[in-house]
C-alpha cells in the first residue's frame, strides 16, 4: 500500500494537538530545557571556589603569617576563622564550617631560615568529594608557588647558597585550564545538556505515546483503517523530530546568547551528529514502546534507559575517565556518551570532522543497530 | 461447515472452528458460525464467556491460533487488508482521544479510513445529529456521558459507511434510556440493510436480534433465532410473586414438578413440567404453606431461555 500523506499529516496534527492541550507534557517538552539550563547555569554550579578554610597557625611567626596569607589572597579558599587544636578542626568539619584546615606547625620559621624542609599540613574534609579533590588541587598549587618564591628568597638571601639563581626563582606552575579558561561550568555543561534534552524528548515522548495509543485502545482502530505500521511510525516520530530540534535550538540560543557558550567548530558535523543520534534515540524510544505493557512502565523504562544514562553515564556531569572499569564499559551502550562528545569537542574545542568521526562513526553504527532492533520487535508487536 | 459457495456468500460472516488462547486459557475453543447478510446477531453470554476475543478476531485485530473467518467475503488472516474497509469495529473500552473533541475524534479516524473531506462534513453533521449529538461536537471527548461516549464510538465506526458492524458490549455500563437509543439506532441501520454483530451480557436486547448465539466458556451452545431459542425451553415458565420472594423461592424450590427456580428482580421465576395445572397447583401449594402467592403462566423470553440453556450445559 501506498503510504498517504494525509493520513501521516492527521496524525502529525493529532500529535501536536495532544501536546498543546496537555500543560504538563508541553511544559516538559517546552520549558523544561530552559529551566535545566538555568539551573545548571546558575544553581548547582560544579565551580568550586571559596573553599571555607580555617588555619591552625602553631608557630605565629612573620614567615607563618605570611605563609597563611596565601590562602586569603586567592579566590579560591575564604579564611573563616583560626583553630587551637585537632579538636577545633574536627568541630568545624562536622558543623560544616569549614571544608579545608591549613595547620602550620611550630617550628615552621626556624626550618625555613636554616634551609631546612618546612613541614604544613593540609586537611580536607572527603565528605564532599568535589569540593575536597578541587580543594586538595588548589592547595597543591598554591603551596609550589610558595615553594617557589621562598625557595628564591632564601637563596638570595642566604650567602654562599651555591644554587643556580636564575632558573628557581622562575620555576613556577602555571596551571591554565584550556577550552573553558574561567572553569565555568555552566559554559562546560550546556553542550551535555543539549544531549540530556534530546533524549528526553525522543525517547521518553515517542515511547509514552506509542504504548499510550495501546492504552486508549485506538491502536486496534488504527488496525481496522488502512494505516500502515511505516505511516504510523513516521506520523508518530515526525513531531518529536521536529520538538527535539527546536529543544536543541532553544537551547543553544540561550546558551549563546546569555551564557557565552562559544561555537569553535563546525556547524555541519555538530548536525551531522544530531541527526544520527536522533535516530538513536527514536529507534530506543520505539524499542521501549514495543517491549512495555503500560505507558507508566514505559515513563520508567524511558528514564532508566535514556534520562538517568544521558545524565550519569555520558560524560556530562561525571567524568567518564574518573568511573571504575565496569562504569565505564557501560557507557558505550548508550548513544549519549557519543554526542557529548561530540557536542563539546564542536562547541568548546573547536572540533571538526577529523576530530569526531571515530564518534560519529560509533553513533552511526548504533543508529544502524537500534534502527534494525526497533523495526523488528515494532513490527513484531504490531502485528494482529 | 458445509455450504456452498452460493450460500456462502449471501453470509456476512462465517467463521470455521476458531481458536484462541491466552496463556492456558482457551478464550474461543473452535466457534463457527454464520451470519446472514442483513441479520442482528446478538452473541450473548456472561463475562469471560469469549465474546470479545471471537469479536475482535472478525474484526482482524486478533490473530486466531487456528481456523479462519470469512468477513465481508474475504479472509480474516489471508486478507486482512480486504476486510476492513468493508467492517466497522467497536471495541468494548472507550476507543476515542479523550483529550480530542467530538469532532476532531471523528475527523482523524475517517481521514485514516481515507474517507474524503466533503464526505467527512456531511456525514459528520448527519450522523450526529441522527444520534442527538448535535450540539456536542466542541466538548472534548473525555467529558462526555457514558451513553454519548458510545454514540461517538459508533459515529466514528459508521463514519466510511461499513456493510458490517462489530460491536463488542456497546451498551454495558450504559444507562437504560441510552441503552434504548442505542438499539432504536442500530434497527434503523438493519433496516438500511448494515448487519450488526454485537456482543451482549444482557438477555433483554438477546429479544431485539434476529439471530442469537449463546456462549459459554468459549464454545457456541446454541443458536437461532429468539423464538428457536426459547421453544428449546421444556415445561412451563411460571411467574410467582409473594410478599417475601426469599420464603417463596425456598418453598417453590422442592416443590413436585419444578425442574428449577430463581429470583429475578423481586419475583421468583420457576420452570415446571409441561403441564396447563402447573400453575395453579404451584400457587395451592405456596397457600398451603401460608405464603400468599399468586402463580401465572408467562410466556417464555430470553432471560429464561438462557439460563435453563446455561444450567442445561453445566
Amino acid at each position: 500500500m501506498r503510504a498517504s500523506a494525509a493520513r501521516i499529516a492527521a496524525l502529525v496534527r493529532k500529535e501536536f494537538t495532544h501536546l498543546f492541550r496537555d500543560p504538563r507534557s508541553l511544559a516538559l517538552v517546552l520549558l523544561l530545557p530552559v529551566v535545566e539550563l538555568l539551573l545548571f547555569a546558575w544553581a548547582i554550579s560544579f565551580d568550586v571556589r571559596e573553599v571555607p578554610t580555617i588555619i591552625w597557625d602553631a608557630d605565629g611567626s612573620a614567615a607563618s603569617r605570611a605563609y597563611v596569607q596565601q590562602y586569603a589572597a586567592g579566590g579560591f579558599f575564604t579564611v573563616k576563622g583560626s583553630a587551637d587544636s585537632y579538636d577545633d578542626i574536627d568541630k568545624a568539619f562536622e558543623r560544616g564550617q569549614a571544608r579545608v584546615a591549613v595547620v602550620v606547625p611550630a617550628g615552621f620559621q626556624r626550618a625555613q631560615d636554616a634551609g631546612l624542609r618546612a613541614d604544613v599540613q593540609v586537611l580536607v574534609d572527603g565528605g564532599e568529594p568535589t569540593s575536597a579533590r578541587m580543594g586538595e588541587a588548589y592547595a597543591l598549587a598554591l603551596n609550589q608557588r610558595y615553594n617557589a618564591t621562598s625557595f628564591a628568597s632564601w637563596v638570595a638571601r642566604t650567602p654562599g647558597a651555591s644554587v643556580d639563581a636564575p632558573t628557581t626563582g622562575v620555576l613556577e606552575p602555571r596551571v591554565r585550564t584550556w577550552y573553558n579558561p574561567d572553569r565555568l561550568s555552566s559554559v562546560f555543561l550546556i553542550p551535555g545538556l543539549v544531549v540530556v534534552i534530546i533524549m528526553i524528548v525522543t525517547v521518553q515522548q515517542t515511547a509514552v505515546t506509542i504504548v499510550r495509543e495501546r492504552d486508549q485502545h485506538t491502536a486496534e482502530q488504527m488496525l481496522v483503517s488502512p494505516l500502515s505500521h511505516t505511516e504510523l511510525v513516521v506520523g508518530k516520530l515526525l513531531p518529536w523530530t521536529v520538538l527535539a530540534f527546536v529543544d536543541m535550538a532553544i537551547v543553544v540560543g540561550l546558551g549563546m546568547g546569555l551564557f557565552e557558550l562559544p561555537m569553535r567548530g563546525s556547524w555541519a558535523v555538530l548536525a551531522a551528529g544530531s541527526v544520527l543520534f536522533v535516530f538513536a534515540s527514536l529507534a530506543i524510544g520505539l524499542i521501549i514502546s514495543s517491549v512495555t505493557p503500560s505507558p507508566e512502565t514505559a515513563n520508567i523504562a524511558a528514564i532508566m534507559v535514556a534520562f538517568l544514562p544521558s545524565f550519569l553515564l555520558s560524560g556530562f556531569a561525571f567524568p567518564i575517565a574518573s568511573m571504575p572499569p565496569v562504569l565505564q564499559a557501560v557507557t558505550y551502550a548508550f548513544p549519549a556518551r557519543e554526542m557529548v562528545t561530540i557536542s563539546r569537542g564542536v562547541f568548546l574545542k573547536g572540533a571538526g570532522l577529523a576530530d569526531v568521526w571515530t564518534e560519529l562513526l560509533q553513533l552511526t553504527a548504533y543508529a544502524v543497530v537500534a534502527v534494525g532492533v526497533a523495526v523488528r520487535l515494532y513490527g513484531r508487536r504490531a502485528r494482529r | 461447515m458445509t455450504d456452498s459457495p452460493a450460500q456462502q456468500a449471501s453470509d456476512a460472516v462465517v467463521a470455521s472452528e476458531l481458536r484462541r488462547s491466552f496463556g492456558a486459557v482457551k478464550a474461543v475453543d473452535g466457534v463457527s458460525l454464520r451470519v446472514p447478510r442483513g441479520a442482528i446477531f446478538g452473541l450473548l453470554g456472561p463475562d469471560g464467556a469469549g465474546k470479545s476475543t471471537l469479536i475482535r478476531m472478525l474484526a482482524t485485530v486478533l490473530a486466531p491460533d487456528s481456523g479462519d473467518a470469512t468477513v465481508a467475503g474475504a479472509s480474516v488472516t489471508k486478507r486482512p487488508d480486504a476486510v476492513t474497509p468493508r467492517i466497522g469495529y467497536m471495541s468494548q473500552q472507550f476507543c476515542m482521544y479523550p483529550d480530542l473533541t467530538v469532532a476532531e475524534n471523528i475527523d482523524f479516524f475517517a481521514v485514516l479510513r481515507g474517507v474524503d473531506k466533503p464526505t467527512r462534513k456531511r456525514r459528520a453533521a448527519e450522523l450526529l445529529a441522527s444520534m442527538g449529538m448535535a450540539q456536542f461536537t466542541r466538548r472534548a471527548a473525555g467529558r462526555l456521558s457514558g451513553g454519548m461516549k458510545q454514540k461517538l464510538m459508533l459515529t466514528s465506526t459508521l463514519m466510511h459507511s461499513p456493510e458490517i458492524l462489530l460491536l463488542d458490549e456497546p451498551t454495558t455500563g450504559v444507562d437504560p434510556v441510552s441503552r434504548r437509543e442505542f438499539w432504536t439506532i442500530l434497527a434503523e441501520l438493519q433496516r438500511a440493510g448494515t448487519t450488526v454483530v454485537v456482543a451482549t451480557p444482557y438477555m433483554d436486547e438477546a429479544e431485539r436480534c434476529s439471530h442469537v448465539a449463546f456462549m459459554l466458556s468459549g464454545q457456541i451452545t446454541h443458536h437461532g433465532t429468539p423464538a428457536e431459542l426459547k421453544a428449546l425451553i421444556p415445561g412451563v415458565l411460571i411467574e410467582v410473586d409473594a410478599p417475601d420472594p426469599r420464603q417463596a423461592l425456598a418453598a417453590a424450590s422442592g416443590a413436585p414438578g419444578v425442574r428449577s427456580a430463581h429470583l429475578l428482580g423481586d419475583h421468583v421465576r420457576v420452570l415446571s413440567d409441561a403441564d396447563a395445572q402447573a400453575p395453579e397447583r404451584l400457587q395451592a401449594l405456596l397457600r398451603a404453606q401460608g405464603i400468599e402467592a399468586t402463580a401465572l403462566a408467562i410466556e417464555p423470553d430470553m432471560e429464561a431461555a438462557f439460563s435453563y440453556l446455561a444450567e442445561a450445559a453445566s
